[in-house]
């Protein structure tokens, strides 16, 4: 079996409340008794963790920063709850005419996904690890379920073109490099600057920072952001969504109100005949 | 400056959907076209989910074809009675066309079937209107041959029951003829999604014979009722209609509606045709590019539901 139908098998069994308290208890006693995370010291903050999208938004910037064990590497991850995401294809219809040829349905895909390292990933972490926590393309690759495709090539290349899809819509950025870091009484302070893209909808985002040592996370804290619609903005999405048939009525009205206004203007000015 | 669009859920800057709404605004006062198939691909092209482009539109397109119906009705170039006929046969095919939607939505086929209607249909329409209107500008030479077809045309169309007077665009014609011919152009709209201006008024112009200036007039009467049964129906059912965009498009919509409409009135019938037709053609142009060159992103935002 391949590791991604083990992955997907591995999916669905967790899909089970049994099995998930299991895990749970399992994960509880594994990290009180063998893990090293007990001995790492971790505090992070989140700046600017409620996200006012207002009538003038265009994005915002969202900055971590804390405290860590000197001597260990970090991993920051910001990203939206997994969720079903669909998208048009484009293939090539009749041998040469590129058009839509169907959809692409993805389960367990964020959003958003924004992961920035201290270093290389593969230099710091071992792929059990990655997978693990979900860090990475390629642990995300395995994680995903990608529907329709023919074989496993086919699904990977249409996992790369939603990334691609995704970072040119700035939604999926990884970066290694970009967190400064000063070391200061045995301990290292971190910080880290992120714009955040007026592209990325309201909503609730998990900051996750961890701690890496010897190829493994020995420890890891999340913080909440939000991104919510205030005032105008909020009034009419509300509106649009809730009450469609009053809102489609305001929209109809108001541009006949407009057109009859610059008609009648326009009139006057001119003098009509 | 910018503005966050509260249904698009994407930021714009403010000058930019005004220009667009200038512009689209400006052809729809020239040529009685909605200009839907002009500005819903530009929308999209600035990152505006392709649902709610469309919807929008055609909201836009309320405010400017009301701004251009009134200055031609000032003008005398309304043929009311016209344009209620072509609404008829209009509503009826929308109707059906929505239908034939769904089943080739069901067969999977309905992209490759807009797609080249709409290749083929502005093809055929800008190259037919651009020789036309030039070989007319040139002089008629072909005038008696033409006339004799015209007339064997002209009988057949005479023979029709139902023979009604249309005062304002002084051509007599069977009621059914407006009917029939606005139902085809009804179907064909609603396949491809757009208000049918562009369509409607080589029909007006071609078959129905009716002058130039009282076509535009008639034709934004006409895409007015359209207009605004879709963006209702759209704010109802699927939530796309973004009232912000909307505002911003038709602040420059409605006024290069009344700019249009001034300079129409400066421009002989043939030169007016002659314009359609290099736009029509050029968008065509543009639609087979996209078509023939590969993307460099294989995906897309889904339609939505």
């Amino acid at each position: 079996m391949s590791t991604l139908k083990i992955q997907k098998l591995k999916n669905k069994i967790m899909e089970y409340p049994g099995i998930r308290f299991l895990m749970f208890c399992l994960v509880f006693l594994d990290i009180f008794l063998f893990s090293e995370m007990a001995f790492s010291d971790l505090t992070i903050k989140v700046n600017h963790d409620r996200i006012k999208i207002n009538f003038v938004y265009h994005g915002s910037s969202v900055s971590v920063s804390g405290v860590a064990d000197s001597g260990t590497d970090l991993v920051i991850k910001i990203a939206s709850p997994e969720s079903h995401q669909t998208l048009r294809k484009k293939g090539k219809a009749a041998g040469f005419l590129w058009m839509n040829i169907g959809e692409l349905k993805l389960e367990h895909a964020s959003n958003l996904y924004f992961l920035h390292s201290t270093r290389k990933l593969d230099d710091i972490l071992n792929s059990d690890e990655m997978d693990k926590f979900l860090i990475g393309y390629p642990s995300m690759e395995r994680h995903v379920e990608i529907t329709p495709v023919d074989n496993e090539n086919d699904e990977s290349k249409w996992f790369n073109e939603f990334v691609k899809y995704k970072e040119s819509s700035k939604l999926y950025d990884i970066s290694s490099g970009k967190i400064s870091v000063t070391d200061k009484d045995g301990k290292q302070n971190f910080y880290i600057q992120v714009d955040w893209p007026y592209q990325a909808p309201p909503g609730d985002y998990l900051v996750t920072v961890y701690v890496v040592k010897d190829k493994r996370v020995i420890d890891k804290a999340e913080k909440n952001v939000l991104a919510e619609e205030v005032g105008i903005v909020k009034a009419l999405s509300d509106m649009a969504n809730n009450k469609g048939a009053l809102y489609g009525m305001i929209s109809v009205i108001a541009a006949l109100g407009t057109g009859f206004g610059v008609g009648m203007i326009f009139g006057k000015g001119t003098g009509a005949h | 400056m910018y503005i966050y669009l509260p249904v698009a859920l994407t930021s714009i800057k403010v000058l930019l959907p005004i220009g667009l709404g200038l512009l689209v605004g400006l052809l729809s006062g020239l040529f009685g076209v909605g200009g839907g198939f002009l500005l819903t691909p530009l929308l999209i092209m600035f990152g505006i989910p392709p649902t709610v482009a469309a919807a929008t539109d055609s909201n836009q397109i309320v405010a400017a074809s009301t701004s251009g119906t009134y200055a031609h009705w000032k003008l005398g170039n309304v043929d009311f009675k016209m344009g209620l006929y072509l609404l008829i046969g209009g509503f009826a095919g929308g109707l059906m066309g929505v239908q034939a939607i769904k089943v080739l939505r069901a067969t999977g086929n309905a992209d490759f079937v807009i797609k080249m209607t709409y290749v083929l249909m502005l093809g055929i329409v800008g190259t037919y209107m651009f020789i036309e209107s030039i070989s007319s500008m040139k002089g008629k030479k072909s005038e008696e041959a033409k006339a004799g077809k015209e007339s064997k045309t002209g009988n057949f169309l005479k023979s029709l029951p139902f023979q009604t007077r249309f005062e304002k665009s002084g051509v007599t014609h069977s009621a059914l003829l407006p009917i029939i011919f606005g139902g085809f152009v009804g179907v064909l709209a609603a396949i491809m999604g757009v208000g049918g201006g562009f369509l409607m008024v080589p029909v007006m112009i071609y078959i129905l014979r009716m002058p130039m200036h009282v076509v535009v007039g008639t034709s934004l009467f006409q895409i007015l009722f359209t207009c605004i049964e879709v963006t209702f129906l759209q704010a109802y059912t699927n939530h796309t209609v973004d009232f912000v965009l909307a505002v911003l498009l038709l602040a420059g919509s409605t006024i290069g509606a009344q700019i249009g409409t001034v300079f129409g009135r400066k421009l002989k019938g043939e030169q007016l045709k002659v314009f359609l037709a290099v736009i029509v053609i050029a968008v065509t142009i543009k639609m087979i590019f996209d078509l023939t060159l590969s993307p460099s992103i294989l995906l897309s935002q889904s339609g939505g539901h």
